[in-house]
């Protein structure tokens, strides 16, 4: 098992040149440009703090000072927590690397193979999965339950992925009250409000629309949770082609207004609450007019954001991992390395949708967990590198074997093969008589075996029983 | 006995060191030499077999055991009566005439030989009657013929032909990354194995 928070920045598509001129261009877009605002309090809170504001276009105009004054105040390292277990939390920041689910889907591809609509039933089961695969540090919730009214849905969405896995949790939010509850409810499990806010298990998103606008629910949703001083991600998806330049440059540039104008507005809310530059830089298939999410383009771009992100020494919320095809299939295994793999060697920090996520996002799939989980595994072991010491130099133990012989009954090789190689849990990597013997299963089928076998058998730490009476008499909504 | 069940376990920790000190120490407290050996040495390795059957070992630690096990049975060599370790079976193995590969081989004769097989090894690219040389010499139980390279095929064709034809009493098995039970069985060979362990389990059928 490689645990997160392995650092690298192995790969740098942008000059130190780049990113100051990408900085830049950012700068003079959100000084002249700004951004749109559709709730009156925040407009009021910038026009307090020095924004320019024009209140008959509901626009917000940030200088460079206040911009940076804001990066200033901003955490550079946000911890999100595991619930009662520290081995998990998640230290975001810097160039360290971690890979968990994405949301939100409305269809899941279950063991039948056939897609049907989300229940809240498949939060619970995707969380306690997840719970149970090394290599996914997270719980971003992935699905909506379809067939639960709107007003209870928040609180079931975290209730049932809180009380199946103790990993860090974040999700979005679908109705406004829904933010007071949800952190009612987790407050009750911490021991207090003043416990959560110390020790923050689960964390919370708020999109930014791009280009460049703040819908009012939304704006209210950060501004509370930065106001309790909950960790929170903005989730900006600029959409190269469509809704930002066609240009990876030119989408970066609005993409880092877009992350930097949600750090912002934490700030001016509440100075040093923890927030996320958040990245989900995308394109549109000009020619299908599709949204794509598991393009090439993306994953170049996703690791561009991690260096701007590091520049302005920023914890960051990224994207990887992810994938348009509709089942697990070679197209999600190509798409999913590449979107994962770039991201992770410029030292994205929180790489989520990296789980479970088919069909741009529309569909996740049981499979598709295992599958990614050994993705991820093999991800990490390459943001781990090479380590180079006079022990794995090895010249003494090549000198010692000599020319024509072999390495296999060395004592270094027994020491260090479990931990210097990656062994996947759904690859076919015997000879074709081993596999034949085996049954000729494909990945899917083998990674549906690895997941039927973790939801039978493995049991996470549940909501303590008297904590659980008391959340359901606070919410008889919850399922 | 906490003494045999402590070098057990070093045995199959592999750590060749700690069995050497073990075994010295268990002679010097009079612990018979056959329980050293049966209880010691050879149940670690009963034990060895099942988990790398099961993957919880790899075969680099499997090594490291036969390997632990050896260096311990050298010590009370000199003081074994006849019947103390028994042998599962005699193995001449090789790699084919033109074929200077030899990992795969090897492998398995490691194996052959951390599972209580004997094995005489000839090495790399050998012709047909250094095979017929060694069987008459030896007089193996089972011949293992190897082959990594496509083009070296029909030299093992002709070795096993050649074996057959001398009516040996001996098994010729085959293997190689070319090799499969379809050609084994074309050529007249007594068995193949796809890999290492699966050679283990095709030697001890042959034997049983």
């Amino acid at each position: 098992m490689l645990k997160g928070g392995i650092e690298s920045n192995a790969l740098k598509f942008l000059t130190d040149e780049d990113i100051k001129k990408i900085h830049q261009a950012s700068m003079t877009v959100l000084a002249e440009a700004g951004v749109e605002i559709h709730e009156r309090a925040a407009l009021d809170l910038c026009a307090e703090k020095g924004a320019r504001v024009d209140y008959d276009r509901n626009r917000a105009c940030f200088n460079e000072d206040l911009v940076m004054q804001a990066v200033e105040t901003a955490p550079s390292t946000v911890t999100i927590y595991g619930r009662g277990d520290d081995s998990r939390n998640i230290t975001l920041g810097g160039t360290k690397v971690y890979m968990g689910t994405g949301g939100t889907a409305l269809n899941v591809i279950d063991f039948d193979r056939k897609r049907r609509k989300t229940t809240v039933e498949d939060i619970a089961k995707t969380a306690r999965l997840i719970n149970g695969l090394d290599n996914i540090h997270f719980f971003v919730i992935p699905c909506y339950p379809n067939e639960l009214d709107t007003e209870v849905v928040d609180v079931n969405r975290f209730y049932h992925s809180i009380n199946n896995t103790t990993k860090p949790i974040m999700g979005g939010l679908f109705t406004e009250d829904g933010v007071d509850r949800v952190i009612n409810m987790a407050a009750e499990i911490a021991g207090g409000l003043d416990k959560l806010v110390e020790r923050p298990f689960i964390s919370f998103i708020s999109s930014i629309l791009s280009p460049l606008k703040f819908d009012d629910v939304r704006t209210r949703m950060l501004m509370k949770i930065s106001k309790a001083g909950l960790p929170v991600a903005t989730s900006c998806a600029p959409l190269a082609g469509a809704t930002s330049p066609v240009t990876l440059a030119g989408t970066l540039v609005q993409l880092n207004a877009e992350a930097l104008s949600g750090v912002v507005l934490s700030q001016l809310v509440h100075p040093g609450a923890p927030i996320l530059y958040s990245a989900v830089p995308t394109i549109m298939d000009m020619q299908t007019m599709s949204f794509l999410f598991g393009s090439v383009e993306s994953g170049i771009m996703n690791a561009a954001a991690a260096q701007m992100a590091q520049f302005y020494k920023l914890p960051l919320y990224s994207t990887g991992g992810i994938s348009d095809s509709k089942q697990p299939d070679q197209q999600a295994g190509y798409e999913k390395v590449l979107t994962a793999l770039m991201p992770a060697l410029a030292g994205a920090n929180f790489i989520h949708e990296a789980a479970g996520q088919l069909d741009s996002g529309m569909t996740i799939s049981y499979a598709q967990y295992v599958i990614d989980n050994d993705i991820n595994g093999q991800v990490m072991r390459a943001v781990r590198g090479i380590e180079v010491d006079e022990y794995t130099l090895a010249a003494e133990v090549i000198t010692k074997v000599g020319p024509g012989g072999n390495f296999l009954a060395e004592k270094q090789t027994a020491k260090k093969m479990r931990t210097e190689f990656y062994y996947p849990k759904v690859s076919n990597r015997t000879n074709y008589a081993g596999w034949e013997q085996a049954g000729c299963k494909d990945t899917w089928t083998l990674a549906e075996e690895v997941a039927r076998q973790i939801l039978e058998n493995h049991t996470p730490d549940s909501i303590p029983e008297e904590i659980d009476k008391k959340i359901r008499e606070m919410e008889p909504g919850i399922k | 006995m906490e003494l045999i069940l402590k070098l057990r376990e070093q045995v199959i920790e592999g750590e060749e060191e700690q069995v050497v000190e073990l075994v010295k120490e268990a002679l010097d407290r009079g612990i018979d030499v056959g329980t050293i050996v049966q209880d010691g040495l050879i149940e670690a390795m009963n034990i060895v077999g099942p988990k790398m059957a099961s993957g919880e070992l790899f075969i680099p630690e499997v090594l490291r055991c036969a390997e632990a096990m050896k260096e311990g049975l050298e010590i009370v060599k000199p003081m074994l009566k006849a019947g103390d370790v028994k042998s599962k079976g005699k193995v001449v193995i090789g790699t084919v005439k033109g074929d200077l590969h030899d990992i795969g081989k090897n492998l398995v004769a490691m194996m052959l030989e951390s599972s209580g097989f004997e094995v005489i090894d000839l090495g790399i690219s050998q012709p047909e009657e250094n095979f017929i040389r060694a069987v008459e010499e030896h007089n193996p139980d089972i011949v293992g013929v190897s082959a990594l390279l496509t083009t070296t095929l029909p030299a093992m064709r002709d070795t096993v032909k050649v074996l057959k034809e001398k009516g040996i009493s001996a098994k010729v098995i085959v293997g190689g990354a070319p090799v499969d039970e379809d050609f084994a069985r074309e050529i007249g060979a007594d068995g193949y194995a796809f890999d290492g362990a699966e050679a283990v389990l095709l030697a001890k059928k042959l034997m049983a």
